[in-house]
């Protein structure tokens, strides 16, 4: 009889049915299909529709919880593009600084308190302690004050420039908003000074937490995470890392360039595969074409995010981060890296580029000169921007009537971007941890640990209970019957159960 | 000197009945008392720490939860004892509790009495969309239910009751 299984790993949010992992087995028991469900929210393009496109910094900023500045950038740029209008000197510059202030919190966030239980406390270790104690437990206290004393910091200065510190309101096409004072640029500057030290920081702990402990060095080198795919990240005129602007590089799995396009050519470069079994679009390089969830030049899936963004850049245009880039190929075997789990190292050698780059600009001149806006004449029609979010490359477009009214809106956020790759991850964690219809409890783990290096932004899954609703495995047949359940409590237990539970 | 307790409402008045939040904390503005802060916030993740630290020591929290097991506009009431023991299921959900541990580990001023006063929703992902009438009509009792918390911890005797 040909019978089908589906096995639902759901980490009950607030917002059930999101976030969760599908895996279908076949007749046989082996993984057939696995996916990962991105939370995608509904009615965004409708509820833009007949608004002024000057709104949509603040309308796309407010709709996303996780990273919002990165929204609002993207959405400041699209609306450059809208009125043809180029910013002055210095307003690119702040809002390049604000955007590296933002980069090393959430990347600092990211590296200690969400990877951290998988490094930091180690895959190895029970899931009691893979969580944020666990990590403080193993940095110690007074690193975690300094991590979150750090933040508030940052986040004071982003408060200070963008106006609120939740969702920045300070871009406006053309410029920004306000310009930084002497006082402001001189706290700017002993921040960064302070970021720079904690990069340093975190580097050191990254060498002697992870990359001295062999067996998270096999783990990241692993087959069972790694997948040999295109890449896609922004790089400025030199083929350099860089979150703010420049030219969106591709590069094959080779580390070959394969395009290289402004924000205006996405589409002509991007486009999105339906599948369906899933409401996920599946985002592809249209010049190389869907061949389905594989790896290989001849597929067009690729991949975004910290480890893409340092597979495009041919180097970092500061001193340290381009040590630890010369580092980060020479141990893990030369450019590209194919190894998923490296995603937390990049994005540590991203947090130290993030704050020279923060260094650099705060002791810019130019950063305090009043000349912070072009004002629009051009009359609107289309316009798109682009950035690097913390988790990918982010696109904003809209098309407007002669007035600025939105007449459509598009985004393509970064983990549509990584759709197809997160999937294939998924899957092969499940292939290399399931057998036959036996749910091994270690697959919640590692099939978590192939998603979670990707950081998959959950926007709507907002203020969630981890670890206060019990985790539930469903296996299904084809008809949605359920015939086996596989639930574990907040206090780790794990009970088995049968039919209909 | 911050007040003793603290009324925070979750949620983002964008997305249909997320909006919860922000109608709540509305509806209590003016209502709770001096030695009440009622406090509104969309954020999400590590930002809640900022929410939840230099604070008194009981927190009420109002906020939208989707169980698709109960109907719209059910009110559900969790202590944080009862919810307690992140198990670590996916680092990337840090939420509420694992702020408040975090808070509590590095010693910012935590509370050590929370209550979730969580309202059903029938949809919460549609950006622009309206509140669904049983959602709104919960909110007036939500709102009762938390000022009677906020009573009952006036007269409580310190510590974690």
């Amino acid at each position: 009889m040909e019978e089908r299984r589906r096995i639902v790993i759901d980490p009950i949010t607030r917002l059930e049915g999101h976030g969760k992992i599908d895996i279908i087995l076949d007749p046989a028991g082996q993984v057939e299909r696995a996916y990962f469900q991105v939370p995608e929210l509904r009615g965004f393009e409708k509820f833009a529709e007949g608004r002024p496109a000057e709104e949509m910094p603040q309308i796309t900023s407010r709709i996303c919880g996780v990273c919002p500045t990165a929204h609002h950038m993207a959405s400041t740029k699209a609306l450059d593009d809208l009125y043809r209008v180029t910013p002055p000197p210095a307003a690119r510059k702040i809002r390049e600084l604000v955007y590296s202030t933002f980069m090393v919190e959430d990347h600092a966030l990211h590296f200690y308190f969400l990877g951290g239980p998988d490094f930091v406390v180690g895959p190895q270790a029970p899931a009691a302690e893979r969580n944020v104690l666990g990590v403080i437990a193993r940095v110690g206290v007074e690193t975690g004050k300094r991590v979150i004393a750090m933040r508030r910091r940052l986040r004071e200065l982003i408060a200070l420039v963008g106006g609120k510190a939740v969702h920045p309101v300070f871009g406006l096409p053309g410029g920004v908003a306000r310009g930084i004072s002497a006082e402001e640029q001189a706290e700017f500057i002993r921040a960064a000074d302070d970021a720079v030290e904690f990069g340093r920081f975190t580097l050191d702990l990254f060498h002697s937490v992870v990359l001295a402990n062999p067996t998270y060095v096999d783990l990241i080198v692993s087959d069972a995470f790694t997948h040999r795919t295109h890449y896609m990240g922004l790089v400025d005129d030199r083929n350099r890392l860089n979150f703010y602007d420049g030219m969106v590089r591709v590069v094959g799995p080779d580390a070959v360039e394969r395009a290289r396009f402004g924000a205006r050519e996405y589409l002509e470069y991007v486009a999105e595969h339906v599948e369906p079994w899933s409401y996920v679009k599946f985002c592809y390089l249209k010049q190389v074409g869907w061949k389905g969830f594989t790896d290989g030049a001849d597929s067009g899936v690729y991949c975004v995010a910290p480890l893409a963004r340092l597979n495009v850049s041919d180097g970092v245009a500061t001193p340290l981060a381009q040590a630890a880039y010369e580092e980060f190929f020479a141990t893990l075997g030369g450019r590209p890296v194919h190894h998923t789990l490296a995603n937390h190292w990049a994005r540590v050698v991203e947090l130290l580029y993030a704050a020279e780059r923060m260094r650099e600009l705060g002791g810019d001149p130019e950063i305090i000169s009043p000349d912070i806006r072009t004002l629009p004449t051009e009359t609107p029609t289309e316009g798109m921007g682009v950035v690097e979010a913390p988790r990918g490359t982010l696109f904003h477009h809209y098309e407007t009537d002669e007035r600025g009214v939105i007449r459509r809106a598009n985004l393509i956020v970064a983990t549509q971007n990584n759709s197809a790759r997160i999937a294939m991850s998924v899957e092969k964690a499940a292939k290399g941890l399931l057998s036959g219809h036996e749910i091994s409890d270690g697959l919640l783990n590692m099939v978590e640990m192939a998603f979670r290096a990707y950081d998959p932004c959950h926007g709507c899954a907002t203020h969630s209970l981890p670890g206060s609703m019990p985790l539930l495995v469903r296996v299904r047949s084809h008809e949605g019957e359920v015939v086996a359940t596989l639930r574990r409590d907040t206090d780790g237990a794990v009970h088995r159960g049968g039919a209909a539970a | 000197m911050s007040a003793a307790i603290r009324i925070l409402c979750l949620g983002n008045d964008l997305l249909a009945d997320d909006a919860l939040g922000r109608a709540a904390a509305d509806h209590l503005a003016g209502a709770a008392g001096p030695d009440v802060e009622v406090l509104y916030a969309p954020s999400a993740g590590f930002a809640l720490l900022d929410h939840v630290t230099g604070m008194g020591q009981h927190l009420v929290l109002i906020d939208a939860i989707h169980t698709g097991a109960a109907d719209p506009g059910t009110i559900h009431e969790f202590r944080e004892v009862d919810l307690l023991a992140p198990a670590g299921s996916s680092p990337h959900y840090v939420g509420l509790l694992e702020v408040l541990e975090l808070a509590r580990a590095l010693d910012l001023g935590a509370p050590d009495d929370v209550t979730v006063l969580a309202v059903e929703t029938a949809d919460e992902i549609t950006v622009g969309g309206a509140m669904h009438p049983l959602v709104r009509s919960a909110i007036p009792r939500v709102c009762a239910r938390a000022l009677a918390i906020v009573e009952n911890r006036r007269h409580a005797p310190a510590g974690r009751s």
